[in-house]
């Protein structure tokens, strides 16, 4: 067993961590007040979506970390406590990453929504099938459930974080006894928060549309975001000067095989199954969802994803080697991070243009009918701006709640086990 | 030391819990393990259990032959409920058969060492669970004589599958599950079967042992590749078990019908079939280790540890579950509506509330480790499971076919005395196998239990002293 | 027996030792000393032992990779010419797929065709995994000096051997039976071929 001395090792952010904190929030609030700027161009109600599509990608990633922290917990895991600390601190933005979502809040519980939200519109109340549905999507309902996400994701990822730094002080190796113990409540919770905030944030934008899997499509979203987020911030932590010895190539190599298994290969079957099953009913209130995802320009989109976020992926992570050395895993996590972002992209924007549809019988003839024109949404700068402004405060977040901490947690009973561990 | 009392449940995060108790030496292991097929007889309940069970699958036997002379009219199918008994217990059995790939495969890749103790008879297991579940679609089918035509064979009626029906997913899907199961369980046996030959004492054992052996020596530059082929292996079958109860899940998702057409199947397929199947491992395994003294290696904590996945995989079955529901109540679809309400209230409802107290509710005592440490309760619990599984299956199967969307066309089901017998005897046979590998066959992983014991470690220091290397651990 | 082995030369030499770790001491210094044709025998894979002994990576993962693709080029080609292809072989040999038509699919049917792919892939690329495993290894073996030494059957039980061949062209039978005496075994045993 190889034995690593960590006393050599730089294990605190120091000043550096202030800068990037200072850097990348002054940078990601500036994108953002230059987005706000340029809402003319894309239009309010693009605006808004834009802003929700950013939104939901950055707490995907919040949302992967919080999972894989209880999950390593759950399972008393040996191998990633050298990497827990930095999943533990990204997920602690979900303290604040409520903060990004007041626009929406604000924007709904002011009674104009209806432009996101189909069902938050006065005429839904007419519809007789969103009718059927208000006793669940109404806007107060709405609200309530959305602060209980938030204060629940709060609580979990504050009491992890918070236990973890703790137990860095006080060598109680007790302390992950107890994290052990609230794991599989957290778990349940964090299970039933992400499934129901993705049926609202995300379902509910086509709200005649359902689908039994969508929560879990979400989640593979989510843990896509994670491990290709958390492989950047370890390459570049360490491309900084620090974690040189405690993150090992062996950590490398397994969140690659968990980007691999979780990003790649459940991800594209999930998203098969779903649009499989779909596609093979053919029951019209369920096509009706994929029907804009497959017509102009978006039929492209799809087929980038395919491409771009599972059967490129699987070629590049299959093999063993391309996930043990840090410069090709950082490329390939940082290509998976983009990649994501379109997915969820691609969850978000589409809808079936009301023009197109209103004039055709067939499927064909709504799919001449659709012209840029008529798709009523074209790419723009504030597409590109909000993600990136976003992920920017997210990274800035991160460091800010790294601040004062070790970067592993330095009295984990288990540490000396993950820092020796080999892949065979 | 006697490590025979040690209690390896306490969770202390300094150090991991031995997986073998009593044994430093390995010597002894193989002593112990082999001790199960070398001794000159088997207990008396061996013999009393083969022979029931072989009376069973003789049941099945003549039932299959009654079935293929008299035609599937002998069958309670009737019409709606076209897909009755024989697909029930299909599912059920493809189900029983996933756990012992997952246990070799899933957890050998998440290195799980506690696999080692009891991936060898779940892979049995598995194997014989798919022979049972193939079984049931081959005799459905009708004309039984024709079952070759669910293959590819080139024929002069220039006729060929139809490679978009899911049904023919389901062809290649278990074949294929079934012949990688038994190539992993196989590959995974060359070097104990090595071991039974060099032990053997007869003529006959040595020619038998030694033939399926292949001439295994335990070199290093064959364990090299062997232990490449092994992870290879795995990484093939974590997909593959995933897939198989998809598909089966396809079969019924693809179609229009409410309580079949819903995308979460196939999630919820696989995490049911992981249950049922570690239901039906501790079902096993506890009386196993009673009989056989392998308590040292199949542990309390392995059997906590398979509590624990129990309770998991049962949360995730109550989870689909309730998406089901809740979803089926957003879509404000009339008939997605219907078909849960009727589940639970409808004249099913006793199969389905039999399969919510099972499945989801009797697991719940797992919360407490008081109950993941009694071999009475787990064992209970495990059957529990196992007949809530299978009527999950019957609810899915039945209950949506009986009442779809016109009241004209709705029907009940009842199976016959044939269909009854014809589940009861696939255990039977299922059993009868099962019996005879434990006999003849090394049922556990004797190469792999020692290369996880702490004498297996290079590094370990030469005076062979555990508690010495413990302290090392979390120094 | 006497007579045979009195007459043959020697097949290698085989030393004893009772831990990994003594193995794994030992094979570094048989690899250092430059042999070539040696081998250990254990009774369960020692971790880190091939690496001591220099075992190249195998090839193993890249044949597999090979007869996945196969797999799937196996079963795209088997679902498409069955279900919908319509040609002339040279212009002489009409090949005609069965088509027909289910439920308003068109003949070529990606996403119903992806499940038959990945399980011709998964099955093609573990005949491949097991097949060319065996096939490196000499598997089935049906004869092996290593085999007929009963004193070595404890291979597969509780004992660590290395096995020094007579081929290798360093071996000489006093000098490599004292190497291997130098390496601290328990015993040694010669063996015949």
């Amino acid at each position: 067993m190889k034995r690593i001395d960590l006393s050599r090792d730089t294990l605190t952010l120091g000043s550096f961590g202030g800068k990037v904190f200072v850097l990348s929030g002054v940078l990601g609030l500036a994108g953002l007040g230059v987005s706000f700027g340029l809402k003319s161009i894309a239009g309010n109600d693009a605006f808004m979506k834009s802003w929700l599509f950013a939104f939901l990608a950055v707490l995907a990633i919040c949302l992967g970390a919080l999972f894989f922290t209880i999950l390593q917990h759950l399972v008393k895991a040996g191998w990633s406590v050298a990497v827990r600390r930095l999943s533990e601190g990204i997920a602690a933005n979900l303290v604040w990453i409520w903060v990004l979502f007041i626009p929406i809040f604000v924007l709904m519980v002011s009674g104009n929504g209806g432009h996101l939200f189909p069902w938050a519109a006065p005429e839904a109340a007419h519809d007789h099938l969103l009718h059927e549905k208000s006793s669940y999507l109404n806007i107060t309902f709405w609200w309530i459930r959305a602060v209980v996400f938030f204060a629940v994701w709060a609580l979990l990822s504050r009491f992890y974080f918070g236990l973890s730094r703790r137990q860095d002080a006080s060598g109680d190796y007790k302390a992950t006894n107890t994290m052990q113990w609230f794991a599989p409540l957290a778990m349940i919770l964090y299970a039933l928060t992400q499934t129901f905030a993705s049926y609202d944030w995300i379902m509910s934008l086509e709200p005649k549309w359902f689908s039994t899997m969508f929560g879990v499509y979400y989640f593979a979203v989510s843990v896509t975001g994670f491990f290709s987020a958390i492989l950047l911030l370890i390459f570049f932590l360490q491309k900084s000067g620090r974690l040189q010895e405690a993150i090992t190539r062996e950590h490398y190599h397994d969140l690659g095989k968990l980007l691999f298994g979780f990003g790649v290969v459940f991800w594209a079957y999930i998203g098969y199954s779903q649009y499989m099953l779909i596609w093979y009913a053919n029951i019209p209130i369920e096509t009706s969802w994929f029907f804009p995802r497959q017509i102009g320009p978006w039929y492209w989109v799809s087929l980038i994803l395919i491409f771009g976020h599972f059967v490129l992926p699987f070629l590049l992570l299959v093999s063993r080697w391309p996930k043990r050395f840090k410069g090709s895993i950082a490329i390939i996590a940082g290509w998976m991070i983009i990649i994501f972002c379109v997915d969820v992209y691609w969850l978000v924007i589409p809808v079936v243009p009301e023009s197109a549809l209103a004039g055709a019988e067939t499927y064909d003839q709504l799919v001449e009918a659709v012209t840029p024109a008529s798709l009523g949404w074209q790419l723009n700068a504030v597409d590109f701006l909000l993600p990136a402004s976003m992920l920017s405060l997210l990274l800035s977040g991160t460091m800010f709640n790294l601040r004062r901490c070790s970067l592993v947690p330095t009295s984990d009973p288990r540490l000396e086990e993950s820092l020796s561990f080999e892949n065979f | 030391m006697s490590a025979l009392n040690v209690d390896n449940t306490v969770d202390d995060p300094r150090q991991r819990s031995p997986l073998v108790l009593g044994h430093t030496d390995f010597a002894s292991v193989t002593n112990e393990i082999c001790a199960v097929n070398e001794a000159p007889k088997p207990p008396k309940l061996w013999y009393v259990t083969l022979v029931i069970s072989a009376c069973l699958a003789s049941t099945l036997l003549v039932l299959v032959g009654y079935l293929v002379v008299t035609g599937v009219g002998v069958w309670g199918n009737n019409n709606p409920v076209m897909w009755g008994f024989p697909i029930v217990n299909f599912v059920f059995w493809v189900g029983i058969g996933h756990a012992g790939t997952l246990i070799s495969a899933i957890l050998f890749l998440f290195r799980q060492k506690w696999r080692t103790s009891i991936n060898r008879f779940a892979e049995a297991m598995t194997i014989f669970a798919v022979i049972c579940a193939g079984l049931f679609p081959g005799i459905h089918i009708g004309r039984v004589w024709l079952a070759y035509w669910l293959f590819p064979i080139p024929n002069q009626m220039e006729m060929w599958p139809q490679f978009r029906s899911p049904l023919l997913w389901d062809v290649f899907a278990v074949s294929t599950y079934f012949t990688v199961s038994l190539l992993f369980w196989y590959v995974g046996m060359i070097p104990d079967l090595a071991t039974l030959r060099d032990r053997s004492n007869n003529r006959i054992k040595a020619i038998a042992y030694g033939f399926f052996s292949l001439g295994w020596r335990g070199s290093m530059r064959h364990w090299h590749r062997y232990e490449r082929a092994y992870l290879l292996l795995a990484a093939l079958a974590t997909p593959l078990v995933l897939s198989v109860h998809s598909v089966v899940s396809f079969d019924f998702a693809v179609s229009q019908l409410p309580g079949w057409h819903t995308t979460i199947f196939p999630p919820y397929f696989v995490a049911g079939a992981i249950f049922s199947g570690f239901a039906m491992v501790l079902t096993l395994a506890i009386p196993a280790r009673q009989i056989w003294g392998l308590k040292n290696f199949i542990t309390m904590r392995h059997l906590e540890n398979m509590n624990k996945v129990i309770l998991l995989t049962g949360s995730m079955v109550g989870y689909a579950y309730g998406t089901e529901f809740f979803i089926a109540w957003y879509s404000g679809e009339l008939y997605e509506k219907f078909a849960f309400i009727n589940r639970a209230f409808g004249q099913y409802a006793w199969a389905y509330w039999i399969m919510v107290s099972c499945n989801v509710l009797s697991p719940q005592v797992f919360w407490f480790k008081r109950a993941r440490t009694s071999i009475w309760l787990m064992f209970i619990v495990s059957i529990f499971v196992n007949i809530g599984m299978w009527f999950e299956r019957f609810v899915i199967v039945v209950t949506s076919l009986a009442q779809d969307f016109l009241p004209s066309s709705w029907g009940y089901y009842e199976p016959t005395w044939v269909d009854t017998m014809t589940f009861v005897g696939s255990f039977g046979l299922f059993m009868t196998l099962f019996l005879l590998f434990i006999r003849f066959l090394p049922v556990l992983a004797i190469a792999e239990i020692k290369a996880v014991m702490p004498e297996a470690d290079p590094h370990a220091h030469h005076e062979h002293d555990p508690d010495h290397d413990h302290e090392e651990g979390h120094a | 027996m006497s007579q045979s082995s009195s007459r043959e030369k020697i097949w290698g030499y085989a030393a004893e030792f009772t831990t990994p770790a003594a193995i794994t001491q030992a094979a570094k210094k048989v690899a250092a000393a430059g042999y070539r044709w040696w081998d250990c025998h254990t009774p369960f894979p020692v971790h880190g032992l091939d690496i001591a002994m220099g075992v190249k990576p195998t090839i193993l993962p890249i044949i597999v990779f090979f007869g996945g693709l196969t797999g799937t080029l196996v079963a795209i080609f088997l679902q498409v010419f069955t279900n919908s292809l319509e040609v002339n072989l040279w212009a002489i040999v009409p090949v005609i797929g069965y088509q027909f038509e289910v439920s308003g699919k068109p003949l070529i049917s990606g996403p119903a065709f992806v499940p038959v792919m990945f399980e011709l892939t998964v099955l093609l690329s573990a005949l491949t995994t097991v097949g060319s495993m065996f096939l490196l290894n000499g598997l089935p073996c049906l004869y092996h000096p290593v085999l007929k030494s009963t004193k070595l059957a404890r291979i597969t039980d509780d004992r660590f051997y290395i096995v020094i061949e007579a081929r290798d062209p360093k071996f000489t039978d006093e000098a490599t039976r004292s190497f291997l005496d130098s390496l601290g075994p328990e015993s040694i045993e010669p063996l015949e071929p």
